[in-house]
């Protein structure tokens, strides 16, 4: 794998933690939502991350032992299925009979440390694809 | 031309690339679960092997966080900007060495 | 005083002159050119090479592939400097008056 496409894989990685933070601030921005369109309150959403190889459109080798799972991709976006939250709140135009409304499960702190962590990874592929940028200028600055 | 030290310089350019690699994708699996931080031996490497391909291997004594993962932000940022350094001194002395033995070509022209 | 007239020593011819190619147990000058050039056509053709492998996108790094190519345009290039002095000299000794 040349340094070439080390720039994609700190892309992945970059796409990744982006996806991840756009759920989290969904998330946050639903976090009293108790109506939506399938019914109910809002459910959490989560990004899961898995390894994955990094497509370059200039490589054709793969296989040497630095290429395996450089990169990431989101692999799947699950949504929360475990009960929702009650609050009794009677006045409520979602209270059910009981006078019970049902609120999303979030925990808001936790979310916005979450998206801190997003945004640091996000920051840190960045810097991965900078560094590498340069490297790969020094490589030219050889022939001058 | 291929004289000893550019040898040196260039398998050290050589295992700093590859070093890099690997940082830039703990970096990218910062947060896959599962994920294990990858390095290589860099002065075992430099010192023992000429070959091509350095022996990646798992690193020891990091923290793993509850979904598995162990890699550390730190100490890939860390990294990341030593081996962009060193490359960079590397890629310098090169430079000048080449530039030197151009000078000595330059320099018979003339004489 | 002068010193005693000595007696006159025999007159030693000097050697033969062999020809310039042979050296007492080193190579001939021909030889000594055509590893030269061997030896440049070698670094040229790794330096293209590389360069193959680094555009079909085969794993090469690029740092490798362009010290490859310097390191042929300089061997040239020093061998071309080097043969220009060859002729020069060879012209000089062929202007001289024997």
């Amino acid at each position: 794998m040349s340094l070439f496409s080390v720039l994609s894989v700190g892309a992945s990685g970059m796409a990744a933690q982006r996806q991840r933070a756009e759920l989290l601030v969904e998330n946050l921005a639903n976090a009293e939502t108790t109506r939506t369109p399938e019914g109910g309150p809002y459910r959490r959403k989560d990004a899961v991350f898995e390894s994955a190889t990094v497509e370059s459109p200039f490589a054709t080798v793969f296989g040497a032992q630095l290429e395996a799972m450089g990169g990431v991709a989101v692999s799947e976006i699950v949504v929360d299925q475990s009960e929702p939250e009650r609050r009794y709140q009677p006045g409520h135009p979602d209270a059910d009979k009981d006078g019970y409304v049902a609120f999303p499960k979030i925990n808001t702190a936790e979310d916005m440390v979450d998206l801190m962590g997003a945004s640091r990874g996000y920051e840190a592929n960045v810097s991965a694809i900078s560094a590498v940028k340069d490297m790969i200028q020094r490589s030219i600055d050889l022939m001058r | 031309m291929v004289d000893r030290i550019s040898g040196q310089l260039e398998r050290y350019m050589d295992l700093l690339s590859s070093r890099q690699k690997l940082v830039a994708s703990n970096i990218a699996n910062a947060d896959t679960p599962g994920y294990h931080t990858r390095d290589i031996d860099f002065q075992r490497e430099f010192l023992q092997s000429a070959g091509l391909e350095p022996q990646v291997s798992e690193v020891d004594g990091l923290r793993t966080k509850n979904d598995g993962n162990n890699v550390s932000l730190d100490r890939e940022a860390r990294l990341l900007s030593e081996n962009a350094l060193r490359f960079n001194v590397a890629s310098q002395l090169m430079r000048s060495r080449l530039r030197g033995v151009r000078s000595a070509i330059q320099e018979g022209r003339g004489a | 005083m002068a010193a005693p007239i000595l007696p006159i020593s025999p007159v030693t011819l000097p050697e033969a002159i062999r020809p310039a190619g042979q050296m007492k147990g080193g190579a001939s000058f021909q030889d000594v050119f055509a590893s030269a050039v061997q030896s440049v056509e070698a670094s040229g053709q790794n330096a293209s090479a590389s360069v193959e492998r680094f555009i079909a996108g085969e794993g090469e790094e690029l740092h490798t592939t362009i010290l490859a190519t310097q390191r042929a345009e300089l061997s040239l290039e020093l061998f071309l400097q080097a043969r220009n002095k060859v002729v020069s000299a060879y012209q000089e000794i062929m202007r001289m008056q024997m």
